[in-house]
């Protein structure tokens, strides 16, 4: 009994604490310049090249993003070569025709032998899965801080690329 | 067994319980500064663990580095202290819960830990390790705390009746 008590005189002490800071939290956040919105949006968001990013996407710093049109004109370039950053069952259950796979997962352990294998100055194209995936943009950061110049994403990734009927391959 | 018992009698030592309260209370509030000063930044690191709905991310980063910061300053002075090692020692099972999420994942994130710039710390297992460290110190304060050298006792002594 006595000990049930102390518990919730704890408990309580707790939720105290709890609304003692989110209180101050609020007003704190609503009176600083650097306040944020109590609702944020954390949905992609459209570019100025009117495509659609992840929100962690910035224009300013990540690599360019590539439309569907620019992908579709590139596939056939001898020198762009098209990344898939996503798992490898994902990949060999469908991907764009001719991509290589470097799962951003597995980057650490895969990239100097998969990388070592693409020409320096070939232009790269990241992809994943679509515009909820952010694994493409990760892998496309990695590769810019390696060295590598000419780094693009693909945002509409495997979907848009499937669903607008190209070419696709399947590793059995 | 002695060694067992002379161990177990240090780490239970009021003044080591002492210490642990007022290394987690320093550590909570030095974790809060960076996030509360930069509450945009800790919301993406927040979106990045992909654990909570999306209309949550604000508000709980507007309000937890706050909460974090009142445990912290009522862990050094004493006041509801085992509420504050329990709140503390409850958001470090939390903390673990979400890193171990994303370990396995295998998604390096920063953590937002300490800092919320990007290029800060990556997570892993050390990470973990700080956490479990932590959380035993919590547990600690919790059971074993003496009120020593707390600000609770001592108001307490002030407001006794004169005899």
């Amino acid at each position: 009994m006595l000990i049930q008590l102390k518990l919730s005189h704890i408990l309580l002490k707790t939720l105290v604490i709890i609304l003692i800071g989110s209180a101050i939290g609020l007003t704190y956040n609503a009176i600083s310049p650097g306040g944020i919105a109590l609702k944020g949006n954390w949905s992609p968001k459209v570019n100025s090249d009117s495509l659609v990013v992840p929100y962690g996407y910035e224009e300013d710093v990540d690599p360019p993003a590539i439309s569907l049109d620019y992908a579709m004109m590139k596939f056939q370039s001898k020198n762009t070569i098209f990344l898939d950053s996503r798992y490898p069952e994902d990949f060999k259950a469908g991907h764009i025709k001719g991509a290589i796979n470097l799962p951003y997962e597995e980057f650490e352990e895969h990239a100097s032998l998969v990388l070592s294998k693409l020409p320096e100055d070939d232009e790269i194209i990241a992809y994943c899965d679509g515009t909820e995936c952010e694994t493409s943009l990760l892998l496309a950061r990695e590769l810019l801080e390696l060295g590598h110049k000419d780094v693009k994403v693909f945002f509409g990734g495997w979907q848009e690329w499937q669903e607008a009927g190209l070419s696709v391959e399947t590793d059995k | 067994m002695k060694i067992l018992k002379e161990l177990i009698r240090i780490v239970t030592d009021k003044r080591v319980v002492l210490l642990f309260r007022l290394v987690l209370g320093v550590t909570f509030i030095y974790a809060s500064i960076d996030k509360i000063a930069h509450p945009e930044q800790f919301a993406r690191i927040v979106y990045n663990y992909k654990i909570l709905p999306q209309f949550l991310i604000n508000i709980f980063a507007i309000t937890l580095p706050w909460v974090e910061f009142i445990a912290g300053l009522f862990l050094i002075l004493g006041i509801f202290t085992e509420s504050a090692s329990l709140l503390v020692s409850f958001l470090f099972i939390i903390f673990i819960i979400a890193t171990s999420i994303n370990l396995i994942k295998g998604v390096d994130l920063n953590c937002g830990c300490f800092s919320t710039d990007p290029a800060g710390k990556k997570e892993g297992a050390t990470l973990l390790i700080k956490d479990l460290i932590f959380l035993y110190m919590g547990v600690m304060v919790f059971f074993f705390n003496k009120s020593f050298a707390a600000l609770s006792t001592l108001l307490q002594k002030k407001s006794l009746p004169k005899r």
